[in-house]
C-alpha cells in the first residue's frame, strides 16, 4: 500500500502512522525524487537536487536521440503534458495549434476521421504532402492503410509519450526521400523501472451535436420560389415542411475507456493497455468502434549493455459508413414534401416518382432513405509491432548496435449492403458489395552509434551509420452482384502493389566545449517507383548551432539563461506519389461491361496506362535559421525559426496536353517552387508558486508558397486547372502558374450594382475586347493562410486545473460552392425529369437565374479564430487512488465571418462538407 | 534486384503481354471500344480520362451532342453548365462539352498511335506468317481509327494538335496542325491503307474493312471546300461508286436501323460501319443509352423503347418536324414522333412537353423485346455510323453539285430511300426535283439524330449566319449567330498548358 500527502505553501508537511522501514519518496517536477527510509525521524529536512535527466531532455531525432539543447535543426517535442485533452481519437488531435509551423486541419464530423498534417504547408503538388510519421521506430505507409478512416486511429492516444517534430531538412533528411514534407515521430509510454504494480483506468464520455446548419430555403420559401418562376408546375409541390439536415443529424454519444497495467522490475518492465473507444456520428447510422490492446516489453541483459524491447498495437477497428451522399441530398431535397409516404414502394420513404410509383432516376433521392437503407460496413485488424535490439559493444566505449525488425500489418474486410427496396437500387435483386484486402509494411534497419568524446579537441563526437529495407505491399479485391450474370455475382481482379526502398545512412555530430555545434547527414535511397536510371539519389544535409550562453560574456548573464543560434541547410526528397509503377507503360485488361463485340465474340479488351519514362524523385532544397532562447532562468523561452525552400522536380497529376500521353492527366515531374516562412514560438511560465501555476504558450506561423516555374510550358500564359468543383463536367476554379500560390482562385471578377448586389453575368472585361471570354477569368486570392497561430493557457490552482486553446487562421480564403451550384434559380427548377430541388438561401440575394460558377462573389473570406478545446479538471488525491474528474468542451465556438458551415476546409472548396460538431465530454482517471 | 518491381496482378508490361498475338486482337478492341465505351469497367468504375465524369464524356455521347444540339434537329432541357448553351449557339472555349470531345478525339489517336508503336514489323517478327498478316490488317485498321478521330478534329476543331507514332509518350507538348494540312494528312493516310485493308464486307461485323475507309474519303471530299476551299466532289462520286458497288443493300424496314437488333435484323447489310452496344458487355451511359433515355419523357411509356425511365431531356424543333410534309402526320415512314401531350413550339426549352419527341432509337427488337440488360438500363442499339443510305445521298449531292456521276442513277437511288420510305413510289422525285435544297432537306429526313447535321449545315452555309430554327441564338424564334461558330474553340484548358496552339478565329 502507499499513501501520500502535499507539502504547504512553506513546503511544510506531516504524515502519520508510519512504521520504521517505511520508504518516503519525495518528488517535485523538475527535479529528481529522493527516497528516505523511516527509521522513527519525527522531523525531516529535505532539499531535492534539480533532475540533470530533466534538464538534459533527450530528444528522438531519428536513428538516435540527442541533448535537446545540443539540437541544431529545427526540432520540436511536444510531450503529454501539453497535448489538447477530451475524447481524441485520432493521434494528431492531441497536437493542434501546439507546434509553430505545423497546421493540423481537423477531419470532418465523421467519427474517427482522420485530420491533415501539414509541416511548413507541404512542398509538393500532387504528390504527398503529408508528413512521414514514424512509430516507435516504423516509418508508416505514407499511402496510408485501406478501409479505415484515418491509419493514426491505430494508435492509441492515450498511450502517446510524445511527438517529435522534425522541420527542417538539416533534422529530416536523415530519412531522404521521404522527408520533404517534415518527420513526426511518435513514441509511446512504456513501463518504468523499478516502481510498483499499477492500474489506471480513464473514462471520457462525451456527446456531440451539430452547431450550424447549410442555410438553405424552408418549405415556405421554397414554394414562394418555385411559384414565382415562369414555367414551373407548383403541383409537383408536396404540402410538408421537412428540415432534411434536422432529419440526418443526430446527437452523437461517445466512450473512450482505456485500461492501462504497467509494473517495473530491476530490469524489466511492462505496460499494457486496453483500448475501448466507440462513437456515433452525428450523421445518422454512422459509427466507429475501436478495440485495441497496446503492449510494450522492456528487457535489460548483460549489466543495461542489452537492451530489447517489444512494442505491439493490435487494433481492430469497426466501422458502418454512413451514406454520405446525404449531406448534399438534405441540402437539395425538396423541402416541402414529407420523408415518409405510406403509398412508397421505398419501405415508405418518399421519393420522387412517376405515376406508377417508379422512382424518378435522376431526382435527388429522400435522404433519410440514403442513410437509413444502406448498410455499409468494415472491419480492420490491425498489428503495428517492432522488436528493438540495442547493444553497446563491450570492447569500444561508446560504440552501440541498434536494430529495428517491425512489421505494420492491417487487414480488411467489409460489406456494402442496399436492398430493392431502396431507389438507388436498379435490379431485381439486392445491391450487395464485399471487399477485402490486406496491407504490409515490413522494415528492417540497423545502426552502428559511436560516441566518444576527445578530450584533446573537448569534443563530443557522435558518428551515426546504417542501413535499412522497407516494403510495402498491398493487395485488395471486390465482389458485388449483378442480375445480368449467372449466378448473380461478378468478382473483380485482385489488385496487387509492391514497392520498396533501400537506404543507405550515416550522420556525424560535434559539440565542441559545449559551445560549437556542427553535424552533418547523409541518406542515399533507391526506390523501387523509378526506372533504374532514375532509381537513386543521394540527400545530404549539414547544419551549425552555436551555445551563446555558454560563452564567458554571457555565463554569468541573470536574464538571458538560454540563448542559441542555429543554422541548416538540407536536401531531402518525395516519392509518395501513390503509383508504383509509373515509369512503366503498363497494360490492363477490361471487366465487365468494358468488351467489345467483333463478329459474334465478346472481347476483353487491352489498354495501355499512361505514364512517364523519365519520372524522378522530388527534390527539396532547404535552408533553414534559428534562434532559441530562455530568459530569467527561463521563465520566458522561445524559438524563431525562418525557412527558405525551393522544390525542384516537383511530382504532380497535371492535364497533360491532349495527345501526348495515353490519358487525360499524368503523374510527372512539372516544376518548382519556392516556399518561406518564419515561425515564433513563446512561452511563459507566467506564475510559478507552488499553489498556482500559469503557464502560457503562443506560436505563430507565417508561409509563403509560390510556383516559380512550371517546366511543361515556357509561355507565362501557361497553367494548370485545379481545384474540381461541383457543378458542370469538370469544372476546375483553382489555377497552378508561375509566380502564384498553388492554391489560387481562378474567377471572373464579379460586377456589382449601386446597392453593391452582384449583377447577373457581368463580369470585368479584364482585356478590354469588349466580350466576357475565358480570356477574362483572372487569379484572385487563394485558399492557403498568409499567417495561422496557436494559443495555449494552462492555469493550475492546488488540485484544479484549467486549460484552453485557440486556433486562428488569417489570410485565406473559401470558394463556397455550396452557394454556387444551388444558389440561383434554375438549379432548382432546370430539371431533367419531374421534380424539383432546393436551394442555397443564397439565391434569394443574389436572385440570379443561372449557375454563375467562376465569379469571385463565391470566393469569401475563411479568416477564423476558433476556442477549441477547453478543459477543466480536479484532482482528489486520495490514500490508495487518486481520482481525477474534469470536463472539456471541443470546438466550442468560431469566430468568422465566413457564410458556409465551416470556414476551415482543407483545399479551399466547400461542398457537402461533414459538419463538425461541438462535443462535451466528462472525464474520469483512477489510478491505484 | 529488390528494387526492380512489375506488377504481380492482372496489369503487365507490353513486353510479356505482347508475346501473345491474340492480345492484338484485345488491344485492337479497345480502340474500337474507345469509341463505344468510357473505360475498362462498364458502365463506369475505371475511366480512360480521369478528370471526366465517365457517362458525360463518353466519344459519341458527346460526338452526337455536338452534331445535333446546336442544329435544328435536337433540343435538350437540361440546365448542366455549358449545355444549353450548345443549342443557343453561344458557347465559349470553357465549355465542358466541346473541351471533353475534343480529349476524347486526342485520347483516340493516342491510343491508335501506341498500338502503330507496338505492332511494328520487329516487334511481330517472331510470329507465324498467318499471324503477322492478321496483325497487320489490325495495324490498317488503328490507321483508320485514327483518320477517322482527326477527321472529327477537322470537322469540328480545325486546327488541333497533331501527333503520331514517331511521337515518345511523354508530357511534351504537340504542334498545332493547321486544317488544310490535317486534311491532306487524312486524305494520304486513307489513301495509304485502302489496299491494306479487308476488302468491303469481307470482315469480321463490326471491325472497320474497305468500305469504311471509302466512306471516310467520300466524306472528307464531300466537305473538301469546307475544310480547304477546293472542291472534290468527283472523287465523291468515285469513292460513292465504290461503296455503292460493294454489295451492301437497304433494309427493308427504314425503323430496323435504329433497333436493339440492328447488328441482325437485316440492317447489318445497309451498315458500313457502326458502333457496336451491348447491355451486359458493352455498357456505357453515353452512346445510344444515353440518346435513348434521354428522349424519353413526359407521358411517353419507357418500356416501348426497351428502358426502364426516361430521363426527359432530347426533343426536337418545329423546323424539323416541318421538313416532312405534314409534319409529325406525315406519311413518310422516317417521321418518328411522339406527339401527345407535346406541344409543336418550343416556349420553354427546359420544358420536356415543348416540343415533339423523337421515338428514333429504341432498346427492343424487331419483336419488340427489350435488350439484353433484364435492368432496362444500358441498351443493345448499335450507332450505324455510317450506312448504304447515306452514300445514296451523298452520291446525289456529288452529282448536283457537278462531280459528275449519273443524274438519274442519283434519282433512283434518292428514291429508293424514299420508296422505302413512302412504302411505294408514290412520292418519287424527278431530276428536276433534286436540288441542294431538296438534298439538304432529305438528309435531314432520312439521317436526322444520325450525328450528320452539323457538318450538313456548314457544308449548305446554313449553320452559323444564316439558317434559323426555335432558340438558335438563345431567342425563342432563333437569330443567326457569327460565321466563326462553324469551328469549335480550341479548348481553353489545353491552350493553358499547350502553349503551341493558337484559338480558332473568333474565340
Amino acid at each position: 500500500t502507499s499513501r501520500g500527502t502535499t507539502t504547504d505553501f512553506d513546503g511544510n508537511f506531516t504524515l502519520s502512522d508510519l512504521e520504521e522501514g517505511n520508504e518516503i519518496v519525495f518528488s517535485y517536477l523538475g527535479f529528481a525524487p529522493q527516497q528516505v527510509t523511516y527509521t522513527g525521524q519525527q522531523t525531516l529536512d529535505i532539499s531535492l537536487s534539480p533532475d540533470t535527466a530533466q534538464l538534459e531532455e533527450v530528444v528522438l531525432i531519428g536513428y538516435g536521440s540527442q541533448r535537446r539543447q545540443d539540437a541544431t535543426g529545427a526540432v520540436e517535442q511536444i510531450s503529454s503534458e501539453q497535448f489538447n485533452r477530451g475524447a481524441i481519437v485520432s493521434p494528431e488531435q492531441l497536437i493542434a495549434g501546439k507546434s509553430a509551423g505545423v497546421r493540423i486541419t481537423p477531419s470532418s464530423g465523421e467519427p474517427g476521421g482522420g485530420g491533415e498534417i501539414r509541416i511548413r504547408g507541404g512542398s509538393s503538388l500532387s504528390a504527398n504532402n503529408s508528413p512521414l510519421i514514424v512509430v516507435d521506430g516504423i516509418p508508416l505507409d505514407q499511402g496510408g492503410v485501406q478501409g479505415v478512416r484515418n491509419q493514426l486511429n491505430a494508435i492509441n492516444p492515450n498511450e502517446i509519450k510524445d511527438f517529435v517534430v522534425l522541420k527542417d531538412a538539416s533534422a529530416t533528411a536523415i530519412y531522404g526521400s521521404r522527408a520533404s514534407n517534415g518527420v513526426i515521430l511518435i513514441t509511446t509510454k512504456t513501463g518504468t523501472k523499478s516502481t510498483p504494480l499499477s492500474f489506471e483506468y480513464d473514462l471520457q464520455a462525451s456527446i456531440s451535436q451539430v452547431t450550424d446548419r447549410v442555410d438553405v430555403l424552408n418549405a415556405e420559401q421554397f414554394r414562394d420560389l418555385i411559384e414565382s418562376e415562369p414555367g414551373t408546375d407548383p403541383a409537383l409541390l408536396g404540402d410538408a415542411s421537412t428540415d432534411w439536415q434536422d432529419e440526418i443529424y443526430q446527437t452523437s454519444v461517445g466512450a473512450i475507456h482505456n485500461l492501462t497495467v504497467s509494473q517495473g522490475f530491476e530490469n524489466f518492465t511492462y505496460r499494457v493497455n486496453y483500448n475501448n473507444t466507440s462513437q456515433t456520428g452525428v450523421l445518422r447510422t454512422d459509427t466507429y468502434e475501436r478495440n485495441a490492446l497496446n503492449l510494450a516489453l522492456n528487457q535489460d541483459l548483460f549489466d543495461g549493455d542489452l537492451k530489447l524491447s517489444l512494442t505491439a498495437k493490435g487494433s481492430i477497428d469497426r466501422n458502418k459508413f454512413a451514406n454520405q451522399d446525404a449531406i448534399g441530398a438534405a441540402v437539395n431535397f425538396d423541402p416541402t414534401q414529407p420523408v415518409y409516404d405510406e403509398n412508397s414502394r421505398y419501405d415508405g420513404f418518399y421519393e420522387w416518382s412517376d405515376a406508377n410509383g417508379v422512382a424518378l432516376q435522376q431526382a435527388t433521392r429522400n435522404p433519410v432513405a440514403l442513410l437509413m437503407q444502406r448498410d455499409n460496413g468494415g472491419r480492420t485488424q490491425r498489428i503495428i509491432s517492432n522488436f528493438n535490439v540495442d547493444y553497446r559493444i563491450p570492447l569500444i566505449e561508446g560504440l552501440r548496435f541498434n536494430m529495428n525488425a517491425g512489421i505494420d500489418y492491417a487487414d480488411n474486410e467489409g460489406r456494402n449492403f442496399s436492398p430493392i427496396s431502396s431507389a438507388t437500387v436498379l435490379q431485381s435483386i439486392p445491391a450487395e458489395e464485399n471487399y477485402w484486402g490486406y496491407n504490409r509494411n515490413t522494415l528492417l534497419d540497423f545502426f552502428f552509434n559511436y560516441k566518444p568524446y576527445i578530450e584533446s579537441l573537448s569534443t563530443a563526437v557522435d558518428l551515426t551509420v546504417g542501413h535499412s529495407y522497407q516494403e510495402f505491399y498491398t493487395t485488395d479485391q471486390q465482389e458485388f452482384t449483378d442480375q445480368n450474370v449467372e449466378g448473380f455475382w461478378i468478382l473483380n481482379n485482385r489488385n496487387i502493389d509492391r514497392n520498396a526502398l533501400e537506404s543507405y545512412f550515416a550522420r556525424a555530430s560535434f559539440d565542441i566545449d559545449d559551445r560549437f555545434l556542427l553535424s552533418g547527414s547523409i541518406r542515399r535511397d533507391g526506390s523501387s517507383r523509378f526506372s533504374e536510371d532514375n532509381r537513386w539519389s543521394i540527400f545530404p544535409a549539414v547544419a551549425v548551432g552555436w551555445k551563446l550562453n555558454n560563452e564567458n560574456f554571457l555565463r554569468d548573464s541573470e536574464v538571458i539563461s538560454e540563448l542559441k543560434l542555429r543554422a541548416g541547410y538540407g536536401v531531402t526528397g518525395n516519392q509518395e506519389i501513390g503509383s508504383n509503377y509509373g515509369y512503366i507503360g503498363l497494360y490492363s485488361p477490361s471487366i465487365q461491361g468494358a468488351r467489345y463485340q467483333i463478329g459474334n465474340n465478346f472481347y476483353r479488351t487491352l489498354r495501355p496506362e499512361e505514364y512517364d519514362r523519365n519520372l524522378r524523385w522530388e527534390e527539396l532544397e532547404s535552408y533553414n535559421a534559428g534562434l532559441d532562447f530562455g530568459l530569467f532562468n527561463n521563465l520566458v523561452s522561445g524559438t524563431v525559426d525562418a525557412y527558405y525552400r525551393t522544390t525542384d522536380g516537383l511530382l504532380a497529376t497535371v492535364p497533360v496536353p491532349a495527345g501526348a500521353n495515353l490519358s487525360d492527366q499524368l503523374l510527372t515531374n512539372v516544376g518548382e517552387t519556392m516556399s518561406r516562412g518564419l515561425e515564433v514560438s513563446l512561452n511563459g511560465n507566467i506564475f510559478n508558486r507552488e499553489n498556482f501555476s500559469w503557464n502560457m504558450n503562443y506560436n505563430i506561423s507565417f508561409q509563403e508558397l509560390e510556383i516559380t516555374n512550371l517546366s511543361l510550358g515556357e509561355n507565362p500564359n501557361f497553367f494548370i486547372p485545379q481545384g474540381g468543383i461541383s457543378g458542370g463536367v469538370g469544372n476546375t476554379i483553382q489555377l497552378w502558374r508561375k509566380g502564384l500560390d498553388p492554391t489560387t482562385f481562378f474567377v471572373f471578377r464579379q460586377v456589382y450594382d449601386s446597392n453593391n448586389e452582384p449583377i447577373e453575368g457581368a463580369y470585368v472585361d479584364v482585356n478590354g475586347d469588349n466580350t466576357i471570354t475565358e480570356e477574362d477569368r483572372v487569379p484572385y486570392k487563394k485558399a492557403s493562410p498568409d499567417f495561422f497561430m496557436g494559443f495555449t493557457n494552462t492555469l493550475n490552482y492546488k488540485n484544479l486545473d484549467l486549460s484552453f486553446t485557440f486556433r486562428g487562421s488569417f489570410g485565406g480564403y473559401m470558394y463556397n460552392n455550396t452557394q454556387s451550384s444551388t444558389g440561383f434559380r434554375s438549379a432548382g427548377t432546370v430539371t431533367p425529369q419531374p421534380y424539383y430541388s432546393n436551394f442555397s438561401s443564397n439565391v434569394l440575394e443574389t436572385d440570379f437565374q443561372n449557375n454563375q460558377f467562376f465569379s469571385d462573389y463565391y470566393v469569401q473570406s475563411a479568416d477564423f479564430v476558433r476556442l477549441d478545446n477547453v478543459n477543466i479538471g480536479y484532482l482528489f488525491p486520495g490514500e490508495k487512488v487518486d481520482f481525477r474528474t474534469s470536463l472539456t468542451a471541443q470546438n466550442l465556438f468560431t469566430i468568422t465571418d465566413y457564410e458556409g458551415l465551416d470556414p476551415e476546409i482543407s483545399g479551399g472548396i466547400d461542398n457537402n462538407f461533414y459538419p463538425r460538431p461541438r462535443t462535451f465530454v466528462l472525464g474520469l482517471n483512477i489510478i491505484f | 534486384d529488390d528494387l526492380d518491381l512489375t506488377p504481380e496482378d492482372y496489369r503487365e508490361t507490353p513486353e510479356d503481354i505482347f508475346q501473345d498475338p491474340d492480345a492484338y486482337k484485345e488491344f485492337l478492341s479497345k480502340l474500337y471500344a474507345g469509341l463505344a465505351v468510357s473505360g475498362q469497367e462498364g458502365p463506369a468504375g475505371d475511366p480512360d480520362l480521369i478528370g471526366l465524369d465517365e457517362g458525360f464524356s463518353q466519344y459519341l455521347r458527346l460526338y452526337w451532342m455536338l452534331q445535333e444540339l446546336p442544329t435544328e434537329e435536337a433540343v435538350i432541357g437540361w440546365n448542366d453548365e455549358g449545355l444549353p448553351n450548345l443549342h443557343a449557339q453561344n458557347w465559349t472555349s470553357g465549355n465542358p462539352f466541346i473541351r471533353t470531345m475534343y480529349s476524347r478525339i486526342m485520347y483516340q489517336v493516342a491510343l491508335t498511335n501506341e498500338f502503330l508503336r507496338q505492332s511494328g514489323e520487329e516487334s511481330i517478327s517472331g510470329f507465324s506468317e498467318a499471324e503477322q498478316a492478321t496483325i497487320r490488317e489490325f495495324r490498317a485498321e488503328a490507321r483508320f481509327l485514327r483518320a477517322l478521330s482527326y477527321y472529327h478534329a477537322l470537322d469540328m476543331y480545325g486546327n488541333p494538335p497533331f501527333v503520331s507514332e514517331e511521337d515518345i509518350v511523354g508530357a511534351f507538348l504537340p504542334e498545332q496542325i493547321q486544317r488544310q494540312e490535317l486534311f491532306n494528312w487524312i486524305e494520304s493516310e486513307l489513301l495509304a491503307i485502302e489496299n491494306e485493308m479487308v476488302p468491303a464486307r469481307g470482315n469480321e461485323y463490326g471491325r472497320a474493312d474497305r468500305g469504311a475507309v471509302w466512306m471516310l474519303l467520300a466524306k472528307l471530299y464531300l466537305n473538301a471546300e469546307v475544310y480547304t476551299g477546293t472542291e472534290r466532289y468527283s472523287d465523291v462520286v468515285t469513292y460513292t461508286n465504290n461503296i455503292i458497288n460493294a454489295n451492301y443493300s437497304l433494309v427493308d424496314d427504314y425503323e430496323y436501323l435504329f433497333l436493339a437488333d440492328n447488328d441482325e435484323n437485316g440492317a447489318q447489310n445497309e451498315i458500313i460501319f457502326p458502333i457496336r452496344y451491348h447491355g451486359i458487355n458493352t455498357a456505357t451511359y453515353g452512346g445510344l443509352t444515353y440518346v435513348i433515355h434521354a428522349a424519353v419523357g413526359g407521358d411517353m411509356n419507357p418500356a416501348e423503347f426497351g428502358v426502364n425511365s426516361g430521363w426527359g431531356g432530347l426533343r426536337t424543333t418545329p423546323q424539323f418536324v416541318n421538313q416532312f410534309p405534314n409534319g409529325a402526320e406525315s406519311e413518310d415512314e422516317r417521321a418518328m414522333f411522339h406527339t401527345e401531350g407535346q406541344s409543336l413550339e418550343i416556349n420553354n426549352i427546359s420544358s420536356f412537353s415543348n416540343g415533339y419527341a423523337v421515338t428514333k432509337y429504341k432498346n427492343v427488337d424487331v419483336d419488340g423485346n427489350q435488350g439484353s440488360d433484364a435492368t432496362g438500363e444500358m441498351v443493345d442499339t448499335d450507332f450505324p455510323m455510317f450506312r448504304l443510305g447515306d452514300v445514296y445521298l451523298m452520291y446525289a449531292e456529288a452529282v448536283v453539285r457537278g462531280g459528275g456521276g449519273d443524274m438519274s442513277q442519283a434519282v433512283s437511288y434518292v428514291n429508293e430511300l424514299r420508296e422505302r420510305a413512302y412504302g411505294g413510289s408514290g412520292n418519287n422525285i424527278s431530276a428536276s426535283d433534286l436540288t441542294p435544297d431538296f438534298i439538304l432537306s432529305e438528309r435531314a429526313r432520312e439521317l436526322f439524330w444520325e450525328a450528320h447535321r452539323r457538318t450538313d449545315l456548314i457544308r449548305f452555309g446554313q449553320f452559323s449566319d444564316r439558317g434559323i430554327w426555335a432558340w438558335k441564338g438563345g431567342v425563342p424564334q432563333g437569330t443567326t449567330t457569327g460565321a466563326y461558330r462553324d469551328l469549335f474553340p480550341i479548348p481553353s484548358s489545353d491552350i493553358g498548358v499547350n502553349t503551341n496552339l493558337e484559338q480558332n478565329p473568333g474565340y
